[in-house]
């Protein structure tokens, strides 16, 4: 948006992905939705991701985030695993951040692991688009 | 940090190529990758146009892998619009690549303001970047805007137009623009009915125009047909567009320009009091071209 006040202001890149055997994706596709209006650049990866090839994705894209979106029930297995793997890839600078169908009691165990907020049903997208806006990683600030 | 980034560029380091990416997308680093003059190893860049769900990127997904077989490194880079309105992009082409974990390949979502030739801003010096990495095939996916979109021409070795059946009557590819920029010419979705009309009309409408015969090769993403005649036809090809002399490289050059001056402060408020309704397009326009006669700021 060149022509606009404010337009030396980069966009924010965020890439939303689904992990695992989760076929439920008109979430994230309303999550990507309502950024993209938001003026972020969304690179939505989709369904059926890996761990590695989500990781790929982030390090590929220079994200500033990742969101994921767990419907399934793995979110206890496969975050965990994605944390490691973005350490391990040196994207610690990136936040993460989780929605989806997550239990209350898993949520402090999901921040503890590193994710910068979790996201239930019923989230206004407002909120969803004001955190990701808030904070953009220190890495690319 | 750039330093660092440009030897992390020169070690095959992905992070450090993601991340100069992003700095030249935005307008940064141009005079350095300038200065880089020609490459060691020039990649093969090609880029592939057509409107919106002919299905470049599906197409594109189908070449990574018998690519890969072939030996070649390849980085895809996929354009895709960005909202006039708010900035905002959905950059969903890599979605429909499906990549694998592959370090021969590297894939890069980037936006494409609108109004902008289908093209992501600073895209000459991605491509550099990326050949200063090493890759033996860059692929540029256009956004898919359609008919007038020929800037890719400039950047590119070969230029690949996608078309597909049922797409107009015969006088549509009597029309001047993107036909005329094509090197190579697909027929996708060749498994569909009309396939063969469709190849059948357009390489009578480029025998009407004359010059050069550019190939027209049948191809199904969905069957597999055709794309190993695509790739010997890229491969062995020889680069036609990407040169100097080119107006569409001069325009697209002017442009870019124009869009560097304008974040210059007289240039915003011009633009403010257009927007205000204040002056008209015109006046708008007059005033703006006694700026650039202006020293560059």
């Amino acid at each position: 948006m060149w022509y606009a006040e404010g337009m030396s202001e980069e966009p924010i890149r965020i890439v939303l992905a689904k992990v695992g055997l989760d076929g439920h994706d008109r979430g994230i596709k309303v999550v990507a939705r309502a950024l993209r209006d938001a003026g972020c650049h969304v690179i939505y990866a989709g369904l059926w991701q890996t761990v590695e090839s989500v990781v790929r994705t982030v390090a590929d894209e220079d994200a500033d985030w990742l969101g994921i979106s767990i419907l399934s029930g793995a979110h206890m297995t496969l975050v965990p695993q994605i944390m490691e793997a973005m350490r391990q890839a040196g994207l610690d600078h990136v936040g993460v951040i989780v929605g989806g169908i997550i239990p209350e009691a898993d949520v402090p165990k999901l921040l503890e692991m590193g994710v910068s907020r979790v996201f239930g049903p019923g989230t206004p997208m407002q909120q969803i688009v004001e955190f990701v806006k808030s904070r953009r990683s220190a890495a690319h600030a | 940090m750039p330093e660092s980034l440009w030897e992390g560029v020169r070690r095959r380091d992905r992070r450090a190529l993601a991340r100069l990416i992003s700095r030249a997308a935005r307008g940064q680093e141009i005079d350095t990758i300038r200065q880089l003059g020609p490459p060691q190893k020039p990649a093969r860049v090609i880029a592939i146009t057509g409107s919106g769900g002919v299905g470049k990127s599906s197409l594109i997904g189908k070449l990574i892998e018998p690519l890969r077989q072939r030996g070649r490194t390849v980085a895809i880079l996929a354009c895709d619009p960005e909202s006039p309105l708010t900035g905002g992009a959905l950059l969903g082409d890599r979605f429909r690549m499906g990549a694998a974990l592959d370090d021969g390949v590297y894939i890069r979502s980037l936006a494409a303001c609108s109004g902008r030739q289908a093209i992501a801003d600073h895209l000459d010096a991605v491509i550099r970047l990326c050949e200063e990495y090493g890759f033996d095939w860059i692929i540029v996916e256009t956004v898919g805007a359609g008919q007038g979109d020929t800037a890719v021409r400039a950047w590119a070795d070969l230029v690949v137009l996608l078309l597909q059946p049922e797409t107009g009557d015969e006088l549509q590819w009597e029309k001047a623009g993107v036909l005329e920029v094509a090197d190579l010419i697909v027929i996708h979705k060749a498994d569909l009915p009309g396939a063969d009309r469709a190849a059948q009309q357009v390489r009578a409408a480029l025998e009407l125009a004359g010059g050069t015969i550019v190939p027209v090769i049948l191809v199904s993403s969905r069957t597999g047909k055709g794309i190993a005649e695509l790739l010997d036809a890229l491969e062995s090809l020889p680069s036609k567009s990407r040169r100097g002399d080119d107006v569409h490289a001069f325009l697209n050059e002017a442009q870019q320009e124009l869009h560097r001056r304008l974040r210059d402060p007289a240039a915003t408020s011009l633009l403010a009091l257009w927007r205000s309704g204040r002056i008209d397009i015109h006046e708008a326009l007059r005033r703006l071209w006694e700026l650039t006669g202006s020293p560059q700021p």
